[in-house]
């Protein structure tokens, strides 16, 4: 047997180094891992969850924002655990996802923040008149529909910059919902959906694009999960309810909001909340659940069974400070009903 | 020593050594072949139940609807922004590049040469996503604040100059950002090309009598017509490829517009920014098709470049053996 | 009497001044090429170290991440780190053994229509869009069993492979034939010719070739988009999942609305950035060395 000359020592020796280190590296699985990714709506409160669920259960939860869009389509290729998304599946979406279950787990509002330096917090807007800013046909902010909302407010004379979602987003399947419940013009337009044709404005990714995007544009105006607008102190509107009152994406509006349905779909489990009927005075006409879509046979079918009950019960107390609204009884009561499906 | 055979046994294990090591270097190769063919496989293979909606119509169409029941697809949106942004790019990198390869191989002293070289290829391996993040936070405020009003004040009449972006994430700042990065590709090509000019050519018009100037336009631009060609067709190349940096800067919007001002995205930009949420197969295979598109401009780009770079090295004489193996 | 492009007007004494003065002009551009050149990088690296250099600390090196701070945090990109180190380590251990020994193969054995054969395939690898590289590593690693560390490690890889393999070519084709015959002669057989005679030589080559490839591939954020994106927040050795990595976190961090984030991707742009150079830089200074070296010992 010839000695092994120098370049065959050193790439075995690396090869060695190599295989070592990628054993022990791979031996070093002691929590369990759960890989989820979707709506960046819900990324806030998922991010409270990351701790107590290390504490509690030892697990090592890995979530990513790409959109609801992206989290169907991750959990459909079953290349994350669980998907989250705002927007409920379709027919053809709970078919190509094969065997999977939707269930509402977090409770919140999209606010619809503004870029206006010197005008105060909270100013009041419709969602007539927002569809009309969407869609192009008001375009300064001292427009005559908007003074008439906000009467004795000085309004300057300057372009509206919209700002939507370039991804798939279940928080513009919530604010397109809106405004094709607000405004006929807008449904048979542009409708609703995770995705429209937006006539105008520019298109970030993910709801901290949009937060980022409509800070750095005067004159912006867009759409965030409130707890976005919180976090970068953005300004958003009190938005009309159909009862005339102007409501806040705070919890009261939130609950006010939920309801208007308390039972989920039997089939589906979606809830609509968005522009609630005019009885409900208190409501926050862009409120929505959002979902965590499982599928029912899983290879970690008990580590998510026990996630996703701590989800719905201890995890809902980390929600009020980012205004997620607890979700109500008769939802929790189906919610844990379907996480004892997952097997 | 005289060459006699070795001995039977020890011959037979030279040709174990010899069949084995070719065996996996030739699979190493295989492999990189095998490699190759699945990449335009699985582009095609993906994009086929959008090739099989929309033809080769999707190619030109210019619409991006994803609305459920609404959903129509095509690449012309896209390809319009990357043609002008990569277009403009490359025109407003060109001279500039070739400005500094003539800089360092006819003027420059020679402390400064060294340096002025090293500065630009750094200037190449700047990653994208840093140019993006500059993009984003540096440039895009500058030219959304200054810059752009004051072209729209000047120049407004033409509808290149539109009004001014809100943001700063413009078609016009994916052209600043893309001029940066190809900048550097094609000046060092070409400053290789004018150091192969022979000396004798130079020297000759020199002596004939004709300004430094002359001397560039009349012998070292003609002879390194072709590999100029190559290395702007490279820079080319690059510039259709890149979508990091493009989709941190160019806004996301669809649709044809003729200001530099507005909004825009590319092939490339799109695919980064949507391709992980497409909610539905038809969607994903519709950004796979876009991904085809792609690479069919860029592979071709790229071939191009490379099959001018041989042809002229061989009529050159620089051959590609260089006192090794035939 | 004309020589390319000079025709006998041009000559004209009469017009000396007017073309001093046009040739003047020509110099005076292409300086101002130059300017605007070094303009472009030293404004780039300016910004970028002016920004990054406060955030620069130990937290960005040791502390993980805190997703959605809702105040000030103590936070760092620890996990990026990390990540970025797994992944460009394994690429590079994926890339050179195949590299050196495509060289080998198509400096050794190959023939003619085979290795032109294969040089395009290389040719066609390195010409496609890293972001198409994305796609095709998703479809072929990701689909079904999710991102890992394998995939983005493969789709570096891939970005890697055309870069070692040419450079390998090149340093094998400047070792002498008559090392190898005279190896060859003395009864050496071919294989352990190549092994232990011909590739130690080109060692410095290969080297540089894989730093420079290095360099290259540390900044990709493309190529791990879509195969090693959805990360937590913890420091993750395991390929097996999918782990941070510099770049892709600057992109995340380039698209907040919180200028503490801003801050840190300012932070990991330096760090990036300096590492690029660095490296670089190294693999300039090996090249020279290298050279200098095989041409005193011919």
């Amino acid at each position: 047997m010839p000695k092994l000359g120098t370049v065959t020592r050193t790439t075995l020796a690396a090869a060695i180094a190599a295989l070592a280190t990628a054993t022990a590296a791979t031996a070093h699985t002691t929590d369990t891992t759960i890989t989820g990714a979707g709506s960046t709506f819900v990324a806030p409160l998922l991010a409270q969850w990351i701790d107590p669920l290390g504490s509690a259960y030892g697990y090592s939860l890995q979530y990513s924002a790409i959109g609801s869009g992206g989290g169907v389509a991750a959990i459909t290729n079953r290349t994350v655990d669980f998907g989250a998304s705002d927007a409920p599946l379709t027919a053809d979406q709970f078919a190509a996802c094969k065997g999977c279950v939707q269930i509402p787990w977090a409770l919140s509002a999209t606010a619809v923040i503004y870029n206006l330096s010197g005008a105060k917090n909270l100013l009041h807007m419709n969602g007539a008149t927002l569809a009309k800013i969407f869609s192009g046909q008001i375009t300064k902010w001292n427009d005559p529909a908007i003074r008439k909302l906000n009467k004795g407010v000085s309004l300057p004379d300057q372009t509206i910059a919209t700002v939507h979602r370039s991804d798939n987003s279940g928080t513009t399947y919530n604010f397109t919902d809106y405004l094709s419940s607000a405004s006929a013009d807008w449904k048979s337009k542009y409708g609703r959906g995770v995705a429209v044709n937006w006539p105008n404005g520019t298109g970030q990714r993910g709801s901290s694009g949009v937060a980022a995007g409509v800070s750095q544009t005067p004159g912006g105006i867009g759409y965030v999960d409130v707890a976005y607008a919180l976090s970068n102190h953005l300004k958003y509107f009190a938005m009309q309810n159909k009862a005339g009152k102007y409501a806040t994406p705070g919890l009261k509006g939130i609950l006010g909001a939920a309801a208007a349905q308390v039972k989920p779909d039997p089939k589906t489990n979606e809830l609509s909340i968005v522009n609630p009927a005019t009885k409900y005075k208190l409501a926050y006409p862009v409120s929505t659940y959002t979902y965590v879509i499982v599928p029912t046979s899983s290879p970690k079918a008990a580590a998510l069974r026990k996630f996703l009950f701590w989800a719905v019960t201890r995890g809902q107390s980390y929600g009020p400070k980012l205004l997620f609204q607890p979700i109500p009884k008769p939802v929790l009561v189906v919610a844990e009903k379907t996480i004892a499906k997952i097997k | 020593m005289s060459a006699v055979p070795a001995p039977r046994l020890t011959a037979r294990r030279f040709r174990a050594g010899d069949a084995a090591l070719q065996l996996v270097a030739g699979a190493a190769a295989l492999a990189a072949c095998v490699v190759v063919a699945l990449i335009v496989w699985k582009v095609v293979d993906g994009s086929l139940p959008s090739i099989h909606a929309y033809g080769i119509r999707f190619v030109w169409r210019v619409a991006w609807n994803p609305v459920l029941g609404h959903e129509l697809y095509g690449a012309g949106s896209f390809l319009f922004g990357t043609a002008v942004t990569s277009l403009v790019a490359l025109l407003t990198a060109a001279p500039l590049a070739i400005g500094v390869a003539l800089f360092l191989t006819e003027l420059a002293p020679r402390f400064l040469r060294g340096a002025v070289t090293a500065l630009v290829e750094t200037l190449a391996a700047i990653p994208s996503v840093v140019i993006g993040l500059w993009g984003i936070l540096v440039l895009g405020p500058v030219l959304r604040d200054d810059v752009e009003p004051a072209l729209h004040t000047a120049l407004g009449f033409i509808p290149l100059f539109g009004p001014a972006s809100a943001s700063g994430s413009s078609v016009f700042t994916a052209i600043v950002v893309l001029t940066i990065m190809i900048l550097p590709i094609v000046s060092s090509i070409s400053r290789e090309l004018f150091l192969g000019v022979p000396r004798e050519l130079r020297e000759g018009a020199l002596a004939l009598g004709t300004t430094r100037w002359e001397m560039v336009r009349g012998v070292v631009l003609p002879y390194a017509r072709g590999g100029i060609a190559a290395a702007l067709i490279l820079g080319l190349g690059r510039a259709i490829g890149e979508a990091i940096a493009v989709s941190q800067v160019i806004g996301g919007v669809v649709g044809i517009h003729w200001s530099l001002f507005s909004g825009g995205d590319t092939l490339g930009s799109k695919i980064a920014e949507s391709y992980q949420g497409g909610t539905t197969k038809l969607q994903v295979a519709s950004l796979i098709y876009l991904g085809l598109v792609l690479l069919v401009f860029s592979l071709s780009m790229n071939l191009a470049a490379q099959w001018i770079v041989r042809r002229v090295a061989r009529r050159q004489g620089v051959g590609t053996n260089r006192g090794g193996l035939a | 009497m004309s020589t390319h492009g000079i025709t006998r007007a041009d000559l004209q004494l009469v017009h000396l001044p007017r073309r001093r003065r046009i040739n003047r002009a020509m110099e005076l551009l292409a300086w101002l090429a130059a300017t605007i050149a070094v303009a472009a990088l030293v404004v780039v690296v300016w910004s970028v170290a002016k920004r990054g250099a406060p955030a620069l600390n130990l937290d960005l090196l040791t502390r993980a991440p805190v997703a959605f701070a809702l105040g000030p945090v103590k936070q760092g990109l620890a996990n990026a780190f990390a990540g970025s180190l797994v992944l460009v380590g394994l690429a590079t251990l994926m890339t050179v053994p195949v590299g050196i020994l495509i060289a080998v193969y198509l400096t050794e054995y190959a023939r003619p229509s085979i290795r032109s054969a294969v040089s395009l395939a290389l040719d066609v690898l390195n010409g496609v869009p890293a972001i198409v590289i994305a796609i095709f590593v998703f479809g072929l690693l990701v689909v079904g069993h999710g991102q890992s560390g394998w995939a983005g490690s493969f789709a570096l890889a891939c970005l890697m492979l055309p870069l070692v393999a040419r450079s390998t070519m090149e340093v094998l084709l400047l070792v002498p034939v008559s090392l190898r015959e005279a190896s060859l002669g003395l009864g050496v057989p071919r294989w352990r010719t190549t092994l232990s005679i011909v590739l130690p030589q080109t060692l410095g080559g290969i080297v540089t070739g894989t730093v420079l490839a290095v360099a290259r591939v540390a900044g990709e954020t493309a190529p791990l988009l879509f195969t090693s994106s959805i990360v937590g927040t913890q420091v993750g050795w395991s390929p097996n999942h999918a782990l941070q990595s510099i770049p892709v976190a600057i992109y995340e961090l380039s698209e907040s609305a919180d200028p503490a984030d801003h801050a840190r991707a300012w932070a990991a742009a330096t760090v990036l950035l300096v590492f690029i150079l660095l490296t670089s830089l190294t693999a300039r200074w090996l090249a020279t060395r290298g050279r200098r070296r095989l041409s005193t010992s011919r």
